[in-house]
């Protein structure tokens, strides 16, 4: 149990400094940093958590995601700022970018020598992981919206 | 006097309002010009700067009707936005073309607190123009080489993520920061996005080999899965994804349509630098 603790919480270190670094790229204000350190740091966290016991990673970023929604439009009303600064930027650690190129690659591969089922096989897995992850990730930083705020159309 | 319906009509079967303004509240055709191109203004810096649609709609429709319209209609397409605003009689229609900048956050804070004062009625048209102009040109928070060395840094995160130990995260913050160095470069220079990324991965992966060629750690390719992470589409694709789920199917398409193309850009970068380093295989 104890292990698990630890491995979260460097989880959430390493998390916490990506999203910090993406703040930087994304240009949030200095004063809002630390909130997107907090939303990546609380998501990946989880979804780790969720993975290193057993869960699947889509289950995984889903409930990650929910929870960081909700965490980034609290801090939005606190903090005076849309949510998708902190829910948006929290998320980057969570986004499957390995899991996308490596799909590329693999469709690179298969037009090669080097085709065989198993890529074929990793192939699809990935490029369907790639699409899962971004449906939850999605879900769970509307979810806030969603359930909320159903306001009527604007348009 | 007929009678009314007893359910109202909701605002998208009826454009126009229940409640007529009086002839006193009506903006005339000169206002409606200045109210059709704030509010588009305000709905095209948003769109650039990495907003999805609902918020593109929303900021447009709550300008629009802050500054005195009746009602906005707006259709947010993939490299346009197109809006009708009317009162009364009276209505204007402007089309603007909306080339992607990049995500910048702190103009989408202060275009949201624009919108708020708009909406409560603490700012005028004049205001208003005179604030989005500042906004289109507040210079960024962190200067160039600040951002470059935290990207890297960022990356060097995602490798200890992955399980990468002490030499690959110096190698993944090393690569991943001339990575973002020849990314800015690249852009400076106005290439292709697409061949932006196509280099950016190029030099990440070159320089992400480096664990793997001098045999510096256990782990070496983590530095190289790691250091391309930089350019992943995140922002296109999140929105991507929020969109579709909010029933905005073609923008949805068009940013994930773009989203896997710039990844298959950083795979055909990586793989050239793979080949060319000699490393095989992730």
């Amino acid at each position: 149990m104890s292990t698990l603790l630890g491995l979260v919480l460097e989880d959430a270190f390493w998390s916490a400094v990506a999203a910090v670094g993406f703040a930087v790229l994304f240009n949030v204000p200095p004063r809002l940093v630390w909130a997107c350190a907090l939303t990546g740091a609380v998501g990946h966290m989880l979804r780790t958590g969720i993975t290193e016991s057993g869960g699947h990673i889509v289950l995984g970023t889903l409930i990650g995601a929910t929870v960081m929604g909700f965490l980034g439009t609290l801090l939005g009303r606190w903090l005076h700022a849309p949510p998708p600064l902190f829910n948006v930027t929290g998320a980057i650690p969570m986004v499957p970018g390995v899991f996308a190129y490596s799909t590329m690659i693999g469709l690179i591969e298969l037009a090669g020598d080097a085709a065989s089922a198993e890529v074929l096989v990793d192939t699809a897995r990935n490029g369907i992981q790639t699409a899962l992850i971004l449906a939850a990730l999605a879900g769970g930083i509307t979810a806030p919206r969603l359930l909320l705020q159903r306001e009527k159309p604007v348009v | 006097m007929s009678t009314a319906p007893l359910t109202p009509l909701s605002p998208l079967q009826n454009p126009t309002p229940h409640a007529m303004p009086s002839a006193m509240d009506r903006l005339d055709r000169a206002a409606l010009q200045d109210v059709v191109d704030l509010s588009l203004w305000a709905g095209q810096l948003v769109m650039q700067r990495g907003a999805d649609s609902t918020r593109i709609e929303r900021t447009v429709h709550r300008i629009g009707t802050g500054l005195g319209c009746n009602w906005m209609d707006i259709l947010v397409s993939p490299n346009v936005i197109i809006v009708t605003t009317s009162s009364g009689d009276e209505f204007r229609t402007k089309v603007r073309r909306v080339v992607r900048i990049g995500v910048d956050f702190a103009a989408l804070a202060a275009i949201s607190k624009l919108t708020h004062q708009v909406m409560a009625g603490q700012m005028d048209r004049f205001a208003l123009r005179a604030a989005l102009q500042a906004i289109d040109h507040q210079p960024a928070h962190y200067p160039r080489g600040v951002v470059v060395t935290m990207v890297g840094l960022a990356c060097a995160a995602f490798s200890q993520l992955f399980g990468g130990d002490a030499p690959i995260f110096f190698v993944t913050w090393l690569a991943a920061s001339a990575a973002m160095f020849a990314r800015q470069a690249l852009q400076r220079r106005h290439f292709n996005p697409f061949l932006v990324v196509l280099g950016t991965a190029f030099v990440a992966g070159l320089l992400g080999s480096l664990g793997t060629v001098q045999d510096l750690s256990e782990t070496p390719r983590v530095a190289l899965m790691a250091s391309v992470l930089l350019l992943v589409p995140g922002v296109p694709l999140i929105n991507a994804a929020e969109d579709l789920l909010e029933g905005h199917v073609v923008m949805g398409l068009v940013r994930g349509v773009n989203g896997g193309l710039t990844s298959l850009a950083i795979a055909v970068g990586l793989l050239l630098a793979m080949r060319l380093v000699g490393v095989e295989g992730l």
